[in-house]
Parts: C-alpha cells; structure tokens; sequence
C-alpha cells in the first residue's frame, strides 16, 4: 500500500495546485474535497457532486483519476475495499505536508 | 542540502534564508526560502514598489479608464508602457499616460486641489471616458491627500462618472505584491456588486489573474466562446471597468495568477460562494488539463473535449518541431513569482527543456511551496535574487536561455547569453496552445541565434585597451 500511496502522493504534489491554496482551511476544505471524489471515482460509484464546491472538486478529481489510470496501472485494479485505506493515508500525508509541518508563515492568517 | 550563502553575499549573509538548492528526497518541509520579507539592506533588489503593483500590473490593464496618478511625473511614466497588455478597443489604456504632476510647491501646500482639478480636466479632454482608477504615490500619501474625498466629491458634480481610488504609496510593502493586494481588497470592498451584469449564457465565470500580454486573454477568450461560457470579467485583461463590478454573478471563478489576483478569487468564495479553480494556461498538457476541469464543472466535457482535440491537431506538431530542438536546454527564469511554477514542468514536460534556476521577486513562501514542489532537483530557488547573485548563479549552472524581464535581460544580453522577455514576453501570446509555440519559438530563435556569438568576438584583438574598474 505504502508504494500506491507514494504513487498518488507524488503525483498530487507535482501536479496539483489546489492542495497549496491560500490558508490552512482552504487546503483542508480542497484535500477533503477532491479525494472524497477521488474515492467515488475509484470505486466506481455515481458521484452526488450538487453544489457548485462538489462540483469543482469532481472536476479536479476526474483529472487525477484518469491521470493515474494512464501512468499506474494498479489504479485500474484497486479493489473498492483498498481505496479508502489508501486515500485515507495520502489525506493525512497531504495535510501534514502542506499544513501541518509547512514553513508557508501566512496559513493561518485571518484575513486573506 | 542546506539554503545556500553565495560567495558573493558573504558580508549579507542573512541572503542564506532566501536561496535554496534542492536535494534528492528533499521535500517543502525540507527548506523553504523566506519571502516576502523587506529587503536586506546591502541587497541590490530587483523588485518594484507597491504602487508599480497596483497600478502597472492590475489597475492599468482595464481598458475604458483613465488612470490618474497623484504624484510626480515619473511615478506616471515608470509604470507606463513597460507591459504590452493591448486591448479591442485601440488600446485606449496603452496610449495615454495622466498625472497630477506634482511639484515642490503642491508638496507643501496639499495636492488635494490639483487633483481634484486634474480630474476634472481629464474628464473633460475624454467626455466619452467615464470611469476612472486614482492613485496614490509616496509624497502624496505622506502628505495626507484625503484622495476618496476628492474623489466622491467629483462623482457628486459628475453623477455619471465613477472613480476607483487605491491608496497603496509604494513605501507601503515589501514589493510590488503589496499593490496587488491592496487592489483586489479594495476593489471587492467598494465596487464589486455595484452592477448587475448581463447574464448571456447558462454557465458564467470569472477569468482571473491574466492581463492580456500580447493577447494572452484574447486567445483563451476564443476558447470559452467555443464551450459557451460567459466570462463576466477578466481580472484585469482587456477588462471594463464595469464588467469587473458584475463579478460577483460569476458561478466560477478560474485563477491563473495567483499570486497577483488570488485575493479576490478567496474573497469571491468567501463572500459570494463562488468556488476557485486554479490552473496553469501555459504548456499544452497544463492548457488541456484546465479546460478539461472547466469544461467538467459546467457539464459541457464533450465540447472541451472537442477543443482540445482540435488544437492538439493544429498546434502539436508545431510544438513538437521546436522540441526536437530544444530537448536539453538548460532555462533560467527570474521573473515575479507565479512563472516559476507555472512554466517549469511545462517546458520540462512538452519542450524536454530543464529549469536549473529560479528567482523570485515578489513570490510568497506559497509560491515556493508549488515550485519546489514541481521543480527539479539541483536546481536553484532564489527569493529576491540580486545582480551580484545572478552573476554566479550563471557561473554555477551555466543556462543556454534565459526568461527575465527588459532591465536583467540587458545585462544578461552582455553576457551573451540569450534572453527571452519572461515578463512582457518577445512575441506573444504564450498562453494557451499557439502561445506555448510561440513561446518555444522565442527560446529556440533565442538559443540558436548565431549573432550572439558574433557579438563577442572583440574585432580589436589584442589592441584592446584594457580599462580596470575601480573594483579591480
């Protein structure tokens, strides 16, 4: 699980700009958001994107999805029971990365 | 590997916190250059101030406004025509330049009467102009002109003008980033949601962060009549003054820049509950990635779809022929702060060309953040790079081009290495599909362009006069 984790990982940071939004929430609110699509996506499953946030997220985890089916192949044969584990794991390796231990001094300003 | 103490700021070593050089497995948490700090002094800093941001990159863009700046000549010709931002209207904001021309005497008695008479002259030279962008410079922020006094007053004998005042003297931060923000706020604060725009298509959104160089809005402007989406406004390229009062009608907002403009797109989601979309509209994987996401939000795939294929088919082999070309470049790119990481996967990804080098003038650590990211290792991450640093940043990792603006373009040009406008580009666009082939064609004209190898061949020969600075 380790190496697909990296996988994802890897490609998120070199590709994807909404983990490194403005402020603290704004990464939290975008990391949740795109990899509960994610997880849909890989499962399979009809997305319930409604609101117009669900929906950007949606179109940024499409993205990312048909992107690591192109470049890994275990993305095409991920049992639905493995993607939890293994999304739940880049959520917290995201947030720790982009939030937790960030050197960026401006994410938790109040103001924008 | 550690930031990095340049021989040359041996006696400024606190330049360490601010130049990086990354190292296998190292990530951002590794190291992160300070930015967005006031310069050091004994530092030679490239930025400029923060009226420069306010005004040259966001509020003289909008193209049916004067822009009337309150100060000294030369803070109106220093932030003129420097960008090449044209716009359909025959380039209104591009031919004229206006100042209050402040004087010694206006200095000690107030400025407040001249402006206000300036104002009203400009008005009445241009009837047909009625909106107008007012800013404030050092001496007259120092004075205490009350500029939004002035300003209302005007509108109440001018009832069908309307004036946009920022208050942002170039003193007031570290670098030009500083007018950026101070914009955007003030902007969202007075004007957005003053008008009503008129909704003609089912699916709106806001363009925000790019200022038209050389057509870039234009282009991709071609892209959105193609999927049938309305952009209320473009922040700020071949923007009116009106249409970026409606953007609170938007149901997207797209950032490119954001850097310069992100603040309005998180107080448009904020306020408003617009969602922010940030993508990367240079390079052909990056272009194909943001209309794909756009086109998603709006259900309208099979039309993105069908634009990118067709621009593929148009454009691709073009690429493609500079590539061949340019696989193995080594590219520096010393512009503001967003270019960095915008450009440097693309060129890597769809030119083959390696990014061994770049500063930031006014970039935040969130900058920072995406290209150290993005970027390659054993390539240098300079925040507010200096001259003296430029120089044996070359010796180190001796790029074949460099992307910079006009005034380091000339220096490096006397190096003889060649130099790509990265700022107000050579000959744009850049964005989109065509403008990431006119970019390659920029760098491939730039790099095999035999006549820099004329240049420094020195015909005097050994009868050359040696002349010792005074350093030597």
């Amino acid at each position: 699980m380790t190496s697909k984790l990296d996988n994802l990982f890897d490609y998120v940071q070199e590709r994807c700009l909404w983990q490194f939004a403005s402020r603290t929430w704004d990464r939290t609110e975008n990391i949740e958001g795109v990899l509960k699509q994610v997880g849909v996506l890989l499962k399979k499953q009809q997305s319930t994107a409604e609101t117009p946030a669900e929906r950007l997220h949606l179109a940024d985890a499409k993205v990312l999805v048909n992107d690591c089916r192109q470049r890994y192949d275990w993305v095409n044969a991920i049992p639905p029971e493995e993607v939890d584990l293994v999304l739940d794991g880049l959520k917290d390796r995201l947030l720790d990365v982009t939030i937790t231990r960030s050197k960026n001094r401006e994410l938790n300003h109040s103001l924008y | 590997m550690p930031m990095v103490l340049l021989k040359c700021d041996k006696d400024i070593p606190e330049r360490e916190k601010h130049i990086y050089l990354k190292a296998p497995d190292e990530d951002t948490n590794s190291h992160l250059p300070l930015s967005n700090a006031a310069t050091i002094p004994g530092t030679l800093s490239e930025r400029g101030c923060a009226f420069c941001g306010a005004k040259l990159v966001i509020g003289g863009v909008v193209k049916d406004a004067i822009q009337m700046i309150h100060g000294p000549i030369g803070c109106a010709y220093d932030t003129w025509h420097t960008k090449r931002y044209p716009s359909d209207n025959g380039h209104f904001q591009m031919k004229y330049v206006w100042s209050t021309d402040m004087k010694e005497s206006h200095i000690v008695f107030g400025g407040e009467k001249r402006l206000a008479k300036s104002i009203h002259e400009a008005f009445d030279e241009m009837p047909e102009v009625k909106r107008m962008f007012v800013y404030t410079t050092c001496p007259t922020a120092l004075i205490g002109d009350d500029v939004k006094a002035v300003a209302k007053k005007v509108m109440e004998e001018r009832p069908d003008v309307d004036i946009f005042t920022v208050e942002c003297p170039g003193f007031s931060g570290v670098s030009q980033s500083k007018g950026h923000h101070v914009l955007n706020i003030g902007w969202i604060d007075e004007k957005v949601g003053t008008l009503e725009p008129k909704i003609t298509s089912p699916y709106t959104m806001n363009f925000i962060g790019d200022f038209n160089i050389q057509g870039d809005s234009q282009l991709l402007q071609t892209y959105w009549d193609r999927l049938g989406i309305q952009v209320i406004a473009h922040f700020t390229g071949n923007a009116n003054y009106d249409d970026l009062r409606g953007m609170h009608r938007a149901q997207l907002n797209v950032v490119n820049c954001a850097r310069s403009s992100g603040y309005i797109a998180n107080e448009l989601k904020k306020r408003y509950g617009i969602p922010r979309l940030d993508i990367d509209s240079w390079g052909f994987n990056y272009m194909a990635e943001g209309v794909r996401k756009i086109g998603t939000f709006f259900g309208v795939e099979d039309k993105a779809e069908e634009l990118i294929a067709e621009e593929y088919a148009k454009w691709k082999p073009k690429l493609d022929w500079y590539k061949e070309r340019l696989v193995g470049t080594k590219m520096a790119i010393w512009t503001g702060g967003p270019r960095l990481w915008h450009w440097t996967k693309s060129v890597e990804d769809d030119l083959g060309v390696q990014v061994v080098a770049m500063s930031s003038k006014f970039g935040h650590e969130e900058d920072f953040e995406k290209v150290i990211a993005r970027g390659r290792e054993g390539t240098y991450y300079i925040d507010d790079g200096n001259e003296l640093e430029f120089f044996e940043i070359i010796d180190l990792v001796k790029p074949d081009v460099i992307f910079t603006g006009g005034r380091v373009g000339e220096i490096v040009k006397k190096l003889h290495i060649p130099y790509v406008n990265g700022h107000a580009y050579h000959n744009g666009p850049y964005m989109g599909f065509e403008g990431f082939v006119n970019l390659a064609r920029d760098m491939y004209n730039a790099v095999h362009n035999p006549l820099l190898k004329l240049a420094a061949t020195d015909p005097r020969g050994e009868q050359k006069v040696a002349f010792l600075e005074a350093a030597e």
